[in-house]
Formats: structure tokens, sequence, C-alpha cells
């Protein structure tokens, strides 16, 4: 047991902004999460767009809610 | 327990306390610590359920960020980083995200100024720049002709003149790390605007292929209300319009005006806008 263990990561593609600062991210098993970015991101005003290829950290509490950490270059 | 659901009532009030109960239980068993110089997490049943981070930008101002999943890991994480952090403390949320804006406030943040972020046309039939030409006597040199040592001269004498003025606080964040000094790091990338042998003017666009970013549009003081920003837009959205990209992105500080008319004026849509918070 690791106490820096993090969340479930898995890739995905962003296939709609919403507009309320979530993105909705189509991940490798075809599952569809509402995602918000990291505030890492937000800080570096890195800007996410439809089919930008992301990773997202899923919630524990909810599979279907995830929080994008990293942005793959195109 | 919570003894409050057994005398509530009816079942739905039962539920909801229990609810309530059940948080305030969990939220005593978060802890949070500073894992680095820069980062934090908090950890419930050990397990990580939130991280904080801090950078210093380069003007030096330091901002911080938290992700948490609720409420109560978020103010953990915040408290900690407080304490451990002197003020003042930036952050920045999006204007659409009411549920940050309001743990950040929570945290004692409050806003302090907004950025627009506009999607800028580049056709000449939306922008109405098509037959434009610039002023008489400027010429626009394009992005990888300009002379290095005068675009740098430029660059020096116009941030010079914005700290003097409003300051760079006040414009648009940059925030990409720059060697010691300097501010000009790719001069490929700008343009600018040639009042007979002096420049005076210049616009940089980051080439990105998902969508390009005009990083930076200025005119020496000296210079301003003679239609050189627009000349130099003309020219940045001309050609980004030739290579076959339909548009570009732009922040604007809410309270340039004169940045704010130029963008509206050629069609830009306001589709983002950023708080920037701090706690001082």
């Amino acid at each position: 047991m690791t106490k820096t263990a993090k969340g479930i990561e898995t890739e995905g593609t962003v296939i709609e902004c919403l507009r309320n600062a979530t993105f909705k991210v189509e991940l490798k098993n075809g599952h569809t999460v509402l995602a918000h970015i990291s505030g890492k991101i937000r800080k570096n005003y890195i800007k996410i767009l439809p089919y930008d290829r992301v990773l997202v950290e899923l919630s524990p509490y909810d599979l279907t809610r995830g929080r994008i950490v990293y942005r793959y270059r195109a | 327990m919570n003894t409050t659901h057994s005398t509530s009532g009816t079942g739905d009030h039962a539920v909801a306390a229990t609810r309530i109960s059940a948080t305030r239980i969990s939220a005593t068993r978060i802890s949070a610590t500073r894992i680095s110089d820069t980062q934090w997490h908090a950890v419930e049943d050990d397990r990580v359920v939130g991280r904080g981070d801090a950078s210093r930008r380069p003007d030096g101002r330091l901002f911080i960020s938290v992700d948490a999943w609720h409420d109560a890991v978020f103010d953990r994480i915040a408290d900690a980083m407080l304490t451990d952090l002197p003020t003042p403390l930036y952050t920045v949320v999006d204007e659409t995200d009411h549920d940050s804006r309001s743990a950040w406030e929570r945290a004692g943040f409050a806003a302090a100024r907004r950025e627009w972020g506009y999607l800028v046309p580049t056709d000449p039939q939306a922008t109405g720049l098509g037959s434009l030409r610039p002023p008489s006597g400027v010429t626009i040199v394009p992005a990888g002709e300009a002379e290095e040592g005068p675009l740098r001269a430029l660059d020096r004498v116009i941030r010079d003149e914005v700290e003097a003025a409003a300051g760079w606080r006040t414009m648009p964040a940059e925030v990409l790390p720059r060697p010691a000094g300097t501010t000009v790091i790719d001069p490929s990338k700008y343009a600018v605007a040639r009042h007979f042998d002096q420049y005076v003017g210049l616009v940089r666009v980051a080439p990105l292929t998902r969508q390009p970013r005009i990083g930076l549009i200025a005119v020496r003081a000296d210079s301003h209300r003679r239609g050189i920003a627009r000349a130099l837009l003309a020219h940045a959205l001309g050609s980004l319009h030739r290579s076959g990209t339909a548009s570009a992105w732009a922040e604007v500080s809410e309270s340039n005006a004169a940045a704010t008319a130029l963008f509206e004026s050629v069609g830009a849509r306001r589709a983002a806008g950023t708080l920037e918070l701090v706690r001082r």
C-alpha cells in the first residue's frame, strides 16, 4: 500500500467542449466520461480542444467523472 | 453517530442527515501533507484523495492549484498550503466554474481580474481586414525576417512602457519559463511594423497546429492610435488564412479596452473567460 499511489488513469480523446468548463472524453475502452481540467493545466494555460488526446484521472467516487491531468502533443 | 436523523421525522430527512453526518466523519480522517517544495497531497484511509501544487510565474508571482473530488479535501489541502506559503497567493479558475470559485473564496481568495479568451477568425471576409493597408510610412516585416537586435530592443522598450503604465501583471499571463532576462525566446515568431528605419510594433503568433495563438501584439507608446496594431493583426491573420487556418486564439485582459476593441472589431468572439483570484 502506498500513499503516493495515483488514482485510476486512462487515455482518452476529447470529443466535445461543454460550456461549464467540462469536457466530454471518450476513453480507450469506449466509455465516455465528463472531465474537468486539473489545476496545473489551467494554471499553465494549456488549452484543451476537441480531438486532443488526453490522460484522464477517473474519480474513485464516480467512474463517469474525471479530471484531465495531461494533454499529449498533437 | 449523529442522531439528528432519528428525530427528524420522515425518511427523506433521515437519509439527508445521515449523508451529512457521513461527510463530516470522512472529513476528519483526511490529512494534508507537504511532500516537496511545491507539492501537497491529502490522504484518506491511506489513499491519496487530492493534490496541491505551487509554481512561480516569470513575473515572480506564486500561483497555486488544488485538485480534489470533494470540498472537504479541497479545504484541507488549501489550509495546509496557506499555512506553508507566504501571501500574496494567486490562482486561476474558469469563469463558468462556479464550484471552483466558491472553493477558493472559502479559502479567502477574491477575484482580482478577468481575461477573455477570444476566437479570432482569419478570413478577410469575416475580419473586414482584406483591403487594409498599413499607415503611411509603415511596412510590415513578416515573421522570420525581422532583424533580431532591433526586435529585442523594441520588445524591451515596449515591456518597460507597459511596466511603467498598466504593468505586466494586468496583461494575460506569460507562463513559459525563460532564460534569465530573455523575453524574446524565438525571434522567428515575430512580425514587426517598421516606420521608415525604426521598429515600432510587433505581433507574436505561436503557430500551434491545433489552433495558433496570438501571444502578444504591441506598439510603442509614441506610435499609438495610428492603426499600426490593426495592420499587424491584419498581417498575422492574413498569413494564417493563406496557410489554411480558419481561426486563432487570443487572451485579452478585460481592463484593456484598446485590445478588446481591436479584437472585437475584427469579429473575434468571446469563447472563454478566466478569473484570476488573489489572497493577500
